[in-house]
C-alpha cells in the first residue's frame, strides 16, 4: 500500500501540534418524546488529545452514539459545551458548521450511509465537490484513497453491489476525502474479515502517527482496542473509566 | 497549519443542476410518476385552452351549422315524417353557404324524391320550375336573388299540398300567388330566439370549463408536493449524509427545487404537445381540417403554449417549496437515525 502523502496531505504538519482537539464539557443531551424524557449523556466530559487514536467502549444504550454526535459536530447538546479546535461548536453559523463537517471532521458510520445511486468512486469524490475540489484532480485523489483501503479495482461499481466489508471501506475512503484533522468512527472494523481489518487499523495508526490525525473510533475490535492510545469507557451517558491499553488486558473476558 | 474554522463556499448552480439531474435519472421510475401528475393537468389545462380558441376561431362556421341545425328542425317540423313524400326545391340565385348546407341536410332526410331547379343535389332530380312542384308536399326556396325569376303560381303546381318555406324575407315572385298558400320563413325571429339560447348556454360551458381547469391545477399541485414528500421521507438519510459531508442547507433546498423545475419542465412539455392535440383533432376531425388549420389562431396558440409550460414549471416548483424547505432544514444527527 504505496502512501502518497504529497497527494494525500498537504500542509500537514504533525509535530507543531499540542493540546486538545476537542473538549466536551459536562454535555447533557434530553430527548423529548410526547411526555416522557429520555437522558442519552448525563454530564458527560471528554478531552481527546490531539493526533491520538482513542477508542470508545460501552453497551447499547449508553450513549456512545450520542456522544459521537456531539463531538462530530451533528447534533447540539441540551447542556454543556463541545469545543473543536478551542471553538464553541454551538456558536458556529450554518457555513462555519458546514465546513467543519467537511474539511475537518471525517464521519465513518456503522451504517456506511453511501449514496446508493452513485458509484464508489463518485461517493468519494462527493465530499471533495463539497469542498470545492473538481474535476481531474478529485478523481485522481479519489482513485489514490481507494487504493489505499484496497478498492481501486472496483471504482465504478455501485454499493448495492458491494459486499457488506467492501462498503465499508467505501464509506472509510469517503471519511479520508477531505483529509479531515479528525476522524470519528463508528464500528469501523466490525464487517471486515481479519487482514482486511488488520490493515485499515495500520491505515488508522499511521494517519495518526506521521500526519496527526486524531481518531476516534467507537469499537469492540480487540485488535483495535490494543493498537489504541487511551480507552474511554461510557456507561448510562457518563465516562466512567478512561485506560490504557495494557491495563486493560485484564478484562479481555469482558469485552463481549 | 490549516485555518481554525473556515467557512463553506457556495456551490455554483451548476454543481446542483449536476447531481439533480444525476438523481433524476437514476430514480427514473419514481419522477415519473411526479411527471406524469404534471401532465395531465397540463394535458388538461391546454386542452381547455385550445380548446377554447380553436372554437372561437370557428365561431362563424359553429354558427352556420347552427343555423343549419334550427332550418332542418323547422323544415322536419313542416314536413312530419319525411318518407313517402316528394321535396320540391326551388334555387333562385346563388345560394350562400348556409343554404348549401342546409341543402345537404334535405339531401340526407329520407323523403320519397327529391325534386331540384336551378341546383344539384346527389339525390335530386332535376325539373323545370313549371313541373317541379308536381306531387310535392313541400317547397322549398333557397337563393338569394330578391326577385325570383319564376311565378308561384308555376312553383306550386300539383302539390299535394301548398306548404312552402322561403330563405329570404324579402323575396318577390312574378305573378299572381295562388289561393292558400302558406309561406313560412327558414330563419325568423322564432330561430332567433333559438339562437340565443344556444349562445347563452355555450357562455356557461365555458365558465365551467375555466372552473373545471382551475380545480385540476390545485390537484396536480397538490399531488406533486405530495409525492416530493414522498421523495424526501425516502432520502432523509441520503439528505443526512450530504449535510456531514459538508453540504449547505441552502444546496441541499436548491437541489430538490432544480428537480422540480426540470421534471416539471418536461413534464408541462409533454402534457402541452398532448393537450394541443386533443382538440386539435376533434375540431379537425368534425370542421374539416383544411378549414381548422385555415382558420387557427397561430399566434394565440403558440403563446398559450408557451403560457401553459410556464405554468407548468411554476406550479412544480411552487409545490416544491415546503418539501424542499424540509429537507433544507434536518438536522444530520436525526435524519441519520431514521428508520426509513
Amino acid at each position: 500500500m504505496a502512501f502518497n502523502r504529497e497527494l494525500f496531505f498537504e500542509n500537514a504538519d504533525a509535530s507543531a501540534r499540542s493540546g486538545f482537539v476537542i473538549r466536551a464539557v459536562d454535555v447533557h443531551k434530553v430527548y423529548r418524546m410526547g411526555d416522557t424524557e429520555a437522558h442519552a449523556l448525563r454530564g458527560a466530559t471528554v478531552d481527546i488529545i490531539r493526533g491520538e487514536y482513542l477508542s470508545i467502549m460501552g453497551p447499547s444504550g449508553s450513549g456512545k452514539s450520542t456522544l459521537f454526535n456531539m463531538i462530530g459536530g451533528l447534533d447540539k447538546p441540551t447542556e454543556g459545551k463541545v469545543y473543536i479546535d478551542q471553538v464553541d461548536i454551538a456558536q458556529l453559523d450554518p457555513y462555519e458548521l458546514a465546513w467543519l463537517r467537511c474539511r475537518k471532521v471525517g464521519y465513518i458510520f456503522q451504517s456506511y450511509n453511501l449514496i446508493q445511486v452513485m458509484s464508489c468512486i463518485e461517493n468519494v469524490m462527493l465530499p471533495m465537490a463539497f469542498a470545492g475540489l473538481d474535476g481531474e484532480e478529485s478523481r485522481e485523489k479519489a482513485l489514490h484513497i481507494l487504493d489505499l483501503v484496497g478498492l481501486g479495482g472496483r471504482a465504478l461499481h455501485k454499493p448495492s453491489e458491494m459486499s457488506g466489508g467492501q462498503q465499508q471501506r467505501v464509506a472509510i475512503a469517503r471519511a479520508l476525502a477531505n483529509s479531515p484533522d479528525i476522524l470519528l468512527a463508528d464500528e469501523p472494523t466490525a464487517n471486515l474479515d481479519l487482514k482486511t481489518g488488520e490493515e485499515i487499523i495500520l491505515l488508522f495508526r499511521k494517519l495518526c502517527n506521521d500526519l496527526g490525525v486524531t481518531v476516534i473510533a467507537a469499537t469492540h475490535d480487540l485488535k483495535m482496542l490494543k493498537k489504541s492510545d487511551r480507552i474511554m469507557w461510557i456507561e448510562d451517558g457518563m465516562i466512567t473509566q478512561v485506560t490504557t491499553p495494557d491495563q486493560m488486558n485484564l478484562h479481555e473476558e469482558e469485552v463481549h | 497549519m490549516r485555518e481554525q474554522i473556515g467557512r463553506q463556499v457556495r456551490l455554483p448552480m451548476s454543481r446542483a443542476l449536476q447531481i439533480a439531474i444525476q438523481g433524476i435519472r437514476i430514480r427514473l421510475g419514481r419522477s415519473l410518476v411526479t411527471v406524469s401528475g404534471v401532465v395531465l393537468g397540463i394535458a388538461f389545462l391546454m386542452s381547455n385552452v385550445a380548446g377554447q380558441l380553436i372554437s372561437s376561431s370557428l365561431a362563424r362556421e359553429k354558427e352556420t351549422r347552427q343555423i343549419v341545425t334550427l332550418m332542418e328542425s323547422l323544415t322536419q317540423r313542416e314536413v312530419g315524417s319525411a318518407s313517402g313524400k316528394i321535396l320540391a326545391v326551388a334555387v333562385c340565385g346563388a345560394m350562400n353557404r348556409t343554404e348549401q348546407l342546409f341543402l345537404d341536410r334535405l339531401d340526407a332526410m329520407p323523403f320519397e324524391a327529391i325534386r331540384i331547379t336551378g341546383g344539384r343535389t346527389k339525390r335530386g332530380v332535376s325539373c323545370t320550375p313549371q313541373n317541379v312542384g308536381a306531387g310535392a308536399y313541400l317547397l322549398v326556396v333557397l337563393g338569394q336573388d330578391a326577385a325570383a325569376p319564376h311565378a308561384l303560381g308555376d312553383l306550386t303546381r300539383g302539390m299535394t299540398r301548398i306548404g312552402m318555406l322561403d330563405a329570404v324575407e324579402s323575396r318577390t315572385y312574378a305573378g299572381q300567388a295562388p289561393e292558400g298558400v302558406k309561406r313560412d320563413l327558414l330563419f325568423g325571429p322564432e330561430t332567433e330566439q333559438q339562437m340565443a339560447r344556444m349562445q347563452e348556454k355555450a357562455e356557461q360551458a365555458k365558465f365551467r370549463t375555466i372552473w373545471v381547469a382551475v380545480i385540476s391545477l390545485l390537484v396536480t399541485i397538490i399531488s406533486i408536493s405530495n409525492a416530493l414528500l414522498m421523495s424526501v421521507t425516502e432520502r432523509i438519510r441520503e439528505i443526512g449524509t450530504m449535510k456531514c459531508l459538508g453540504a449547505l442547507s441552502s444546496f441541499i433546498r436548491r437541489l430538490f427545487l432544480i428537480e422540480s423545475a426540470l421534471v416539471g419542465f418536461a413534464g408541462s412539455v409533454v402534457g402541452m404537445l398532448l393537450g394541443a392535440l386533443i382538440p386539435i383533432l376533434i375540431y379537425g376531425w368534425i370542421f374539416g381540417f383544411g378549414l381548422m388549420f385555415q382558420e387557427l389562431p397561430y399566434l394565440r396558440l403558440t403563446l398559450s403554449c408557451a403560457g401553459c409550460v410556464v405554468v407548468g414549471t411554476v406550479l412544480s416548483m411552487t409545490a416544491a417549496i415546503y418539501p424542499a424547505n424540509f429537507a433544507a432544514r434536518m438536522v444530520p444527527a436525526s435524519a441519520l437515525r431514521s428508520n426509513v
